[in-house]
């Protein structure tokens, strides 16, 4: 299946241009509704309404109000709002290379996958094989959606991935959490111990072996009360209060059976 | 400092940790109202049933599933409660990892984990965990219940504190094999080409201080709210979306590169 791409244009670095499609690198795959009318399952829509006529407002009809104090607003049209992206560009110009496992991943918003077009292609692996060897990655500003991201460029397997970032100031910093300092500081004794605990339970990451349960049931009951047969869904689909210490024992001993 | 969002605790082994969860991000983008343009007055959201032409009340509203082949299904806050996970208190670590075999890809939401309560237990078991964990480059991975959902954290030591990270599923990660790429042989770069961009790259190296970059967006449009507060007019810009060509001579780009990198 062919990805479909959300941007087209073209990475530049020092002199060399790079042509490329944005693709989303991640899925949002929970279970999404549909608001509907109770009484007779008709879907509910959202109108626009005038808080002083009452009337429907046409979508064209609309401008933007920053509010400067109680009910007075600074008013800005589309075209106002979309002067603060910038130059449209259709270019990413990285702009210097920082070492890639230097960036704390903390800064990471979502994550997109560079595809090479048909034309520049040595250009694009050039730039891949190139920030491979060098455990670098590029930063540059990305403006999409009449905004501007900060973005790193890196290699990821054989493709290009490109992180947007969040800004430094968007970070709480740990100096402002209230961490309480013990009166008496762990022992040599009790980090060893724990030490050893952290190195028992040390494993190899592999995000397959982590499921969301809860989207597979959610979708178990929907598909169950779809057929009526909630009756038949297993017991732990079904509500589970935990101060039911029967329910727990039940079930505990069900699992050593 | 900010608001708890979850309290509970941290067990891994038969230690447990007391803690609070708080948000590691700040919002601070400008938030606008919509507006009638015709009278400047705020324009509210109203849901109407579709079907009967007229305004529902908020009880009178559900929410629908859409099944394959367009039937739907109604599901009700106790359909909801029915399949909610139980509600527990912990964040049950279950692996350590290293740190670097972890793709960022998987890195959701950030927050930051803080000792729960004034105890004296609560703050030593915190140093220690934070201690332990500072001393390897490895990261918790564990399970735990917020608002209703369950998720998959990873917590690991971050500026003398302990930072969780919740993550994406990973089927809610796209494979990279079908984007389109040039891993074949024909796009080799021959071994010229490479350590000249290899040496272009290195030139243009910096280290990372993610404080000098600012949100010029941010900025830009606070300038603008100030600009139009006093009456003035706002330039907007056109044009700039033409794309440069792809370079036929990647070696002489290169070359031209990083002599004016070296200059």
């Amino acid at each position: 299946m062919a990805l479909r791409s959300i941007w087209n244009g073209t990475i530049a670095f020092a002199g060399v241009f790079v042509p490329i499609k944005v693709h989303s690198a991640t899925e949002d795959r929970s279970v999404h509704f549909h608001e509907v009318h109770v009484d007779d399952g008709a879907r509910i829509e959202h109108r626009r309404i005038c808080s002083k006529d009452g009337k429907e407002v046409p979508y064209k009809e609309i401008v933007k109000g920053y509010e400067v104090s109680e009910g007075k607003f600074v008013v800005l049209d589309d075209d106002e709002v979309k002067a603060a992206a910038g130059e449209r560009s259709r270019l990413i110009e990285l702009e210097e290379f920082v070492r890639a496992a230097q960036i704390d991943p903390v800064m990471f918003v979502k994550t997109y996958y560079l595809g090479s077009q048909d034309k520049g292609k040595e250009a694009y692996r050039l730039l891949h094989d190139a920030l491979d060897k060098t455990d670098r990655a590029g930063i540059a500003r990305w403006v999409f959606h009449n905004r501007e991201y900060l973005v790193a460029v890196r290699a990821l397997g054989d493709v290009l991935a490109m992180h947007t970032m969040r800004f430094h100031d968007e970070l709480v910093p740990a100096k402002d959490l209230e961490i309480p300092s013990p009166s008496r500081k762990p022992s040599k004794r009790e980090l060893d111990m724990a030490g050893q605990l952290l190195e028992s339970l040390h494993a190899t990451f592999d995000a397959t072996k982590f499921e969301d349960t809860y989207r597979e049931r959610l979708l178990e009951y929907i598909q169950a009360k779809a057929k009526g047969k909630l009756d038949e869904l297993p017991r732990r689909t079904q509500a589970q209060d935990p101060d039911d210490l029967m329910a727990a024992l039940e079930a505990s001993l069900a699992g050593n059976g | 400092m900010a608001r708890a969002l979850w309290t509970g605790s941290l067990s891994f082994g038969l230690v447990n940790v007391p803690v609070q969860i708080v948000s590691a991000v700040r919002d601070l983008d400008l938030h606008f109202r919509q507006l009638h343009d015709e009278d400047k007055a705020p324009v509210e959201t109203q849901r109407w049933c579709s079907e009967e032409d007229k305004e529902v009340p908020y009880e009178a509203i559900t929410r629908s599933y859409e099944l394959d082949g367009g039937k739907a299904v109604m599901i009700s806050d106790e359909d909801l409660e029915a399949v909610e996970p139980r509600k527990t208190r912990t964040i049950d670590i279950d692996q350590f990892v290293d740190l670097a075999d972890v793709n960022p890809i998987y890195f959701d939401h950030p927050y930051w984990l803080v000792p729960a309560g004034e105890d004296e237990g609560a703050a030593r078991a915190y140093r220690l965990l934070l201690g332990v964990m500072e001393q390897t480059d490895r990261a918790a991975l564990g399970q735990f219940v917020m608002r209703a959902k369950e998720y998959l954290a990873i917590v690991r030591a971050r500026d003398g504190a302990l930072a969780l990270t919740t993550m994406r599923f990973h089927d809610e990660v796209r494979p990279t094999r079908d984007v389109p790429h040039a891993s074949g042989k024909s796009t080799k770069p021959s071994r010229k080409e490479l350590e000249a961009a290899a040496a272009l790259i290195e030139a243009l190296g910096a280290d990372w201080a993610p404080e000098r970059y600012e949100d010029r967006y941010r900025k830009r449009l606070q300038k603008i709210v100030a600009k139009k507060r006093k009456g003035q007019t706002i330039d907007v810009p056109t044009g700039g979306d033409d794309q440069p060509e792809a370079v036929p001579d990647l070696m002489a780009a290169l070359k031209d590169a990083l002599e004016a990198a070296r200059r």
